[in-house]
């Protein structure tokens, strides 16, 4: 395969980084409109209620107060699963976690509006909750939706090959749980929507609906706009603005989104709703908390035989993304390692806390970090080195796993060699002295998912080309850039398969009336699918061009080259590279297989006949005369035939020759990667997987419990970087966050309150914990990604939290089951070992083995029975029986 | 959320700032509990009507106060969209350039301004060679962002901190308020009536341990206390200063110049947050014996606290690891904390243990 290419595969600067970096950029929140009113949530103060009554009457009296919305203005309910329509906007009847919608002001000014929050009066009946996930399966009354038994969301259980002979075959067995705390994602950019109606010329009504929000699912925004809004979709504009950051958070309709059309319509007026800091945290869509009972079996050669695990996801008061959640947990436990049995049992169990949802590297997180730090401890048992064991159990790709998972591309081997290598494993593991240590774990994700949230055949990306006279290209994709670099992706796929410069390439994104559909910025799905798409609507154009320039040039298509901004003709034979003999309009590369061209062709002609088109050609007349600048170009076209053509003349020549120069190429994932036809067996399956090998170095105060991670080297398998400066932000940005999961980050609860609603409690590492990041790119060119590329922004992530718990093992020994890995849990766990004096965090739980959740996880703001609550108080209000049981 | 709505008065010196001060604090008195329910929609409207016993509580709460000073704004901007505060009149210090400033005096000691910044004191090669630990202990405050607008005299100043406090108005409606702020419950020290929350600033254990003392001006004139004089020792009403007092300026002694001095500090993260547990020790040797030092904590307690007995126990000694444990225990008796912050009260405490040891000694060093 060619890797002479003219745009990708260099470190490019984001086409939107200096409005970014200038503060010139638009955020939705910059945003304003004529008459633009304020909106303010009012929240449920209870975690599970029952609303008798609301009286907005003395809000409605504020001076300044537009109009009062509550849960009777748009009752549809809605979710972003079909199996999860269960939300309302505004709370209908009941309320279900403390920070739940019941109201939305809408006033002239946020003050205003605050002020008009105090005087809506609703009168609540209070409910016995239900915080803990295990203490909730058990319920029977007061159920947080009335049609989920148990306050069971769903559950899976799965199995493949048979686990039982597996573990039987094994010589080493390890059973243990482990359990991940709460996070959230912590985007910079709280969510923000504005929406405003169009009056409708003819009746004078309230017409068209344009939203601006940030999102990374514009579509499924208008869809879910025109469920609960009852207006028909094509009336419904979504806008997303520039992006800051969303990791899964905006990944979905966020309440926000649609109280504001809501508000909008009932105020008559444009309504923008910005969330702040702490209503972010209740939106929320975090990462849940989860337990993992997992066993494992392992031959002395190091071959794993059988995995067996049962998971426990505390989902929050809503379905959001959960049973996708709860599915990746299971499916994902394939298509990194080799295992011919796998046994698993998944809960999604609904709580009375916000709903947890969609986070970067949705689902296999938490049961990598137990799957990684389980394995770490069978190479212990069998005496092998954690590195080895890895090697030993790798797949032989091409090839399906057992649960269904078709894996092609697969840059695992390289990725661990490359992170054993260049950390100095083999020489320097086990001799760094006291306290300090190295651990190795490897991950893997999908390039987006083989099977849309609501399945069809229809394709997940479509992207229109358009160019003009003036030789601008102009590419429309409803791809959503969230800071990720997909416009910059879009604009390099488009040149370099044009030949054109980058800055010829405007890219025209993600919104609804203008860009033709794509699903969203979600499981990392953009690059390979939209970028599939852009690179099939650019060769379309091209063969038009070529078409033309052929024509012009006196030659055949396929002699062309379209390379900066100029077509030649191939010297064909010239002892030139490849890419020169072979033009980039086929850069996928002999290998080439798969949807693109179908027939099969290693070469495909360009165009079906050129001499067909001749006939058809000169609508346009001496248009082109208009458009060429300066005497040089007209005297150049009346030369006769050409030997090269700049990229305007050639494009000039192509509309002269069309009409018009436009394309269209849309994706949809092959049929073979959709998976096996178990239940839930859409959930997992990729076109592609990524794969990533990670090596942490940490170092322990053993007297402090204090844990220091001094560098990261993460090797990274992203088929290929097309903007390498962006994959190893992604990379470094991967291993932060996780490390953010690993040590400090950490959603703390009591009684459904979150203690920590805000930037200083919840504590996401700063630049000073950051380590040494050394971001290591391993190309294994897929045979179906867009130029070889596959996903690089969420795999590399589920590899950090295990390093890091392994590298603590290896530094002092302790095992830890339970992360985030604070200093009190680790002390403690240090303390149990040493049979020194206890450190007693836990509720006499030991710390290095947990047995349930313990509410507030290890921060523990209380022990016993909790305090002595107000006579008004949620939980003194009901029956105390019921009560004491849930906490 | 917003800032609530407020008139701000800009004072160019001390006097008129006593005077804005005693001006409006005059207002106060007129305008006590009752008055304030004539507010109706704010203050008190915000208690929705099914809580209105909450009101009637027989605790006494801090007097509601109609003034708040303001100097770098990094604790009062936070509290007041968190509408922990809803004042009429905001005293803006800045214009009074007075008031900032480090001035090392003719007989000794140095007099710093309350308006002088944390990172000029951070920054100042004078502080760094006579009092170390004043230094250490400001570089640690919060991040250099915050520093460069937080002052010392903000610092001393600083709210007591709780995790059922600083949060806002819909989510302490939640949790049915606290002592602290509009409720009559604690719910770190279920059943007490006493506000636990931990006063959590940098640069006062140190300040103790250099033996400061503060000018505080006021309607009846300027007075001089020692620094462990101001803080009360509970978590509500945290400070001995009248609403219609100033603190203007921080003295420390010619007595403390030159002293070793080490701070250490808890925190999750190694910048932007608040301490979990601090540490501030000063020593003084003399031929390999330690002639005097002192040990003060904060955040563990309602009040930042020297630790009682150190010098008591050091005088005359060779420091040793035995001895540096020693003290670390005295330190960890001294520590009260709850639960008013992330991590455990009990690990907490027993990082104060280990803080302390590590710090003597490597004053000692």
């Amino acid at each position: 395969m060619s890797n002479d290419f003219s745009i990708i595969g260099k470190p490019t600067a984001m086409v939107d980084a200096a409005e970014k970096t200038t503060g010139a950029g638009k955020y939705t929140d910059d945003l304003g409109l004529p008459g633009m009113l304020i909106g303010k949530i009012l929240h449920a103060p209870y975690p599970h209620a029952r609303i008798r009554q609301i009286d907005t009457s003395r809000a409605e009296r504020l001076e300044g107060v537009v109009a009062v919305a509550v849960g009777g203005d748009a009752p549809n309910p809605y979710g972003i699963l079909p199996v999860g329509h269960d939300e309302h906007a505004l709370a209908l009847d009941k309320v279900r976690y403390v920070g739940d919608n019941v109201a939305c002001v809408v006033a002239a000014s946020e003050a205003i509006a605050e002020k008009a929050l105090e005087l809506i009066d609703v009168d609540y009946e209070v409910l016995p909750a239900y915080f803990d996930p295990e203490e909730s399966m058990k319920a029977e009354t007061d159920l947080i939706h009335e049609n989920k038994p148990h306050n069971l969301e769903k559950d899976y259980h799965h199995c493949f090959g048979d686990p039982d002979a597996g573990f039987a075959e094994a010589d080493q067995v390890l059973e243990a749980r482990f359990i991940s705390n709460e996070v959230t994602h912590a985007a910079m950019e709280p969510h923000s929507t504005l929406a405003s109606f169009e009056l409708d010329p003819h009746t004078g009504k309230l017409g068209r609906l344009t939203v601006w929000s940030s999102t990374q699912v514009p579509y499924y925004l208008q869809h879910k706009l025109s469920l609960v809004l009852e207006m028909p979709m094509q009336q419904i504009r979504v806008i997303k603005p520039l992006v800051g950051g969303g990791f899964g958070g905006k990944s979905e309709v966020i309440p926000l989104e649609i109280i504001a059309a809501i508000a909008a319509r009932k105020a008559k007026a444009p309504v923008k709703i910005t969330y702040t800091r702490e209503e972010v945290f209740w939106a929320h869509r975090g990462r849940p908390r989860t337990i993992i009972d997992l066993k494992t079996g392992v031959k002395k050669d190091g071959r794993i035989t059988a995995v067996k695990a049962r998971v426990v996801q505390d989902g929050g008061a809503y379905c959001s993304y959960g049973v996708v959640t709860i599915l990746y947990s299971g499916a994902l436990l394939g298509a990194l390692y080799d295992i011919p049995n796998i046994q698993y049992d998944g809960y999604r169990v609904l709580t009375n806390k916000p709903a947890c949802g969609a986070m970067r590297g949705h689902g296999t997180v938490n049961v990598r970090f137990a799957f990684e730090s389980q394995l770490d401890e069978l190479a212990a048992k069998i005496g092998m080195d954690p590195a080895e064991i890895r090697q030993r159990n790798l797949l032989q790709p091409p090839c399906i796993t057992v649960n269904g998972l078709r894996v092609q591309s697969y840059g695992l081997p390289e990725c661990i060699e490359k992170t054993v290598e260049r950390s100095g494993w083999k020489q320097r593991k086990g001799k760094l002295g006291k306290g300090r240590g190295l651990g190795i774990a490897c991950s893997h994700y999908v390039s987006g998912a083989a099977n849309s949230i609501i399945r069809s055949d229809m394709p997940h990306s479509t992207v229109n080309i358009k160019i003009d006279r003036d030789g601008g290209v102009v590419v429309y994709t409803g791809a959503s850039e969230i800071g990720q670099g997909s416009d910059t992706m879009t604009a390099q796929i488009a040149a370099e398969t044009l030949g054109c410069s980058l800055s010829r390439v405007r890219v025209i994104a993600a919104d609804t009336d203008l860009t033709p559909i794509d699903i969203g910025s979600y499981s990392s799905r953009v690059t390979f699918m939209a970028g599939n798409a852009t690179l099939r609507a650019a060769v379309e154009v091209k063969k038009q061009i070529a078409a033309a320039a052929a024509k012009k040039m006196g030659c055949e298509v396929e002699e062309l080259v379209f390379r900066d901004d100029e077509v030649k003709r191939a010297r064909v034979g010239a002892g030139d590279s490849p890419a020169q003999g072979q033009p980039a309009q086929n850069p996928r590369g002999p290998n080439s297989r798969g949807p693109l061209f179908p027939q099969g062709s290693s070469s495909p002609p360009l165009v079906p006949s050129s001499s067909q088109h001749a006939e058809q050609a000169s609508v346009s007349g001496r248009v082109e005369g208009q458009i060429l600048r300066g005497s040089l170009q007209q005297k150049r076209k009346d030369e006769g035939l050409k030997d090269w053509m700049t990229f305007e003349e050639a494009v000039v020549a192509a509309i002269d020759f069309h009409g018009t120069l436009t394309g269209t190429g849309s994706y949809a994932p092959p049929q073979e990667a959709r998976g096996g036809k178990h239940k839930g067996a859409g959930v997992g399956p990729s076109p592609a997987y990524s794969y990533s090998a990670q090596v942490a170095e940490v170092s322990v105060d053993e007297e402090t419990g204090e844990v220091t991670v001094h560098k990261v080297w993460a090797a990274h398998d992203c088929g290929r970087a097309l903007n390498p400066v962006s994959v190893e932000g992604q990379i470094i940005g991967s291993v932060w966050m996780g490390m953010g999961q690993a040590l400090t980050e950490e959603m703390v609860w009591k009684d459904g309150m979150l203690m920590n609603p805000g930037l200083l409690e919840y504590r996401s590492p700063s630049s000073i914990e950051s380590p040494a990041v050394e971001p290591i790119i391993v190309e294994s060119i897929d045979p179906e990604g867009p130029f070889g590329a596959k996903e690089c922004s969420e795999g590399s992530l589920a590899a950090t939290i295990p390093a890091i718990a392994n590298a603590i093992y290896d530094a002092v020994g302790v095992r830890l089951h339970e992360s985030p890995f604070t200093p009190e849990r680790v002390l403690a766990a240090l303390r149990a070992k040493k049979s020194a004096k206890s450190l007693n965090l836990t509720e006499g739980v030991d710390p290095t083995a947990p047995e349930r959740f313990r509410e507030h996880g290890g921060v523990l703001l209380f022990k016993g029975k909790g305090p002595e609550r107000h006579a008004l108080d949620p939980a003194r209000r009901a029956s105390p029986a019921a009560v004491e049981g849930a906490d | 959320m917003s800032l609530p709505q407020f008139k701000l008065l800009r004072p160019r010196s001390a006097s008129e700032a006593v005077e804005f001060l005693a001006k409006y604090s005059a207002r106060q008195a007129e305008r006590s509990e009752p008055a304030q329910t004539s507010r109706g929609s704010d203050s008190r409207g915000r208690l929705s009507p099914h809580v209105p016993s909450l009101l009637q509580s027989p605790h006494p709460h801090p007097p509601y106060v109609p003034l708040r000073v303001i100097a770098g704004g990094t604790d009062l901007i936070p509290s007041m969209r968190q509408k922990l505060f809803e004042p009429e009149y905001i005293l803006d210090l800045r214009g009074i350039s007075a008031m900032r400033g480090i001035r090392p005096q003719p007989d000794g000691g140095v007099e710093i301004g309350a308006l002088t910044t944390l990172r000029d004191i951070e920054r100042s090669d004078f502080i760094r060679q006579h009092y170390p630990v004043l230094s250490e202990a400001a570089a640690t405050v919060a991040s250099p962002v915050l520093r460069n607008m937080g002052t010392i005299g903000g610092n001393i100043c600083l709210d007591t901190r709780c995790l059922w406090y600083n949060q806002s108005l819909t989510w302490r409606k939640g949790c049915g308020f606290c002592i602290k702020k509009d409720g009559d419950l604690c719910h770190v020290a279920p059943g007490g009536s006493k506000c636990w929350a931990a006063f959590s600033g940098d640069t006062p254990p140190a300040l103790l341990c250099l033996n400061a003392e503060i000018e505080i001006v006021g309607p009846a004139g300027v007075r001089r206390i020692a620094l462990h004089e101001f803080y009360t020792g509970l978590g509500d009403s945290y400070r001995r200063l009248q609403p219609n007092e100033l603190v203007t300026c921080v003295f420390l002694p010619e007595s403390s110049a030159n002293y070793r001095g080490v701070y250490r500090k808890l925190r999750v993260r190694g910048s932007i947050d608040y301490p979990l547990a601090g540490v501030a020790v000063v020593m003084k040797r003399s031929n390999g014996h330690i002639v005097d030092a002192r040990v003060g904590i904060t955040a563990v307690n309602p009040a930042p606290m020297l630790v009682m007995g150190v010098s008591e126990m050091l005088t005359g000694k060779a420091l040793d690891e035995g001895l540096a444990e020693a003290v670390s225990d005295l330190a960890a008796r001294t520590a009260k904390p709850l639960t008013t912050s992330a991590l455990t009260p009990e690990y907490r405490r027993e990082m104060i243990r280990v803080f302390t040891k590590r710090a003597v000694l490597a004053a000692n060093n």
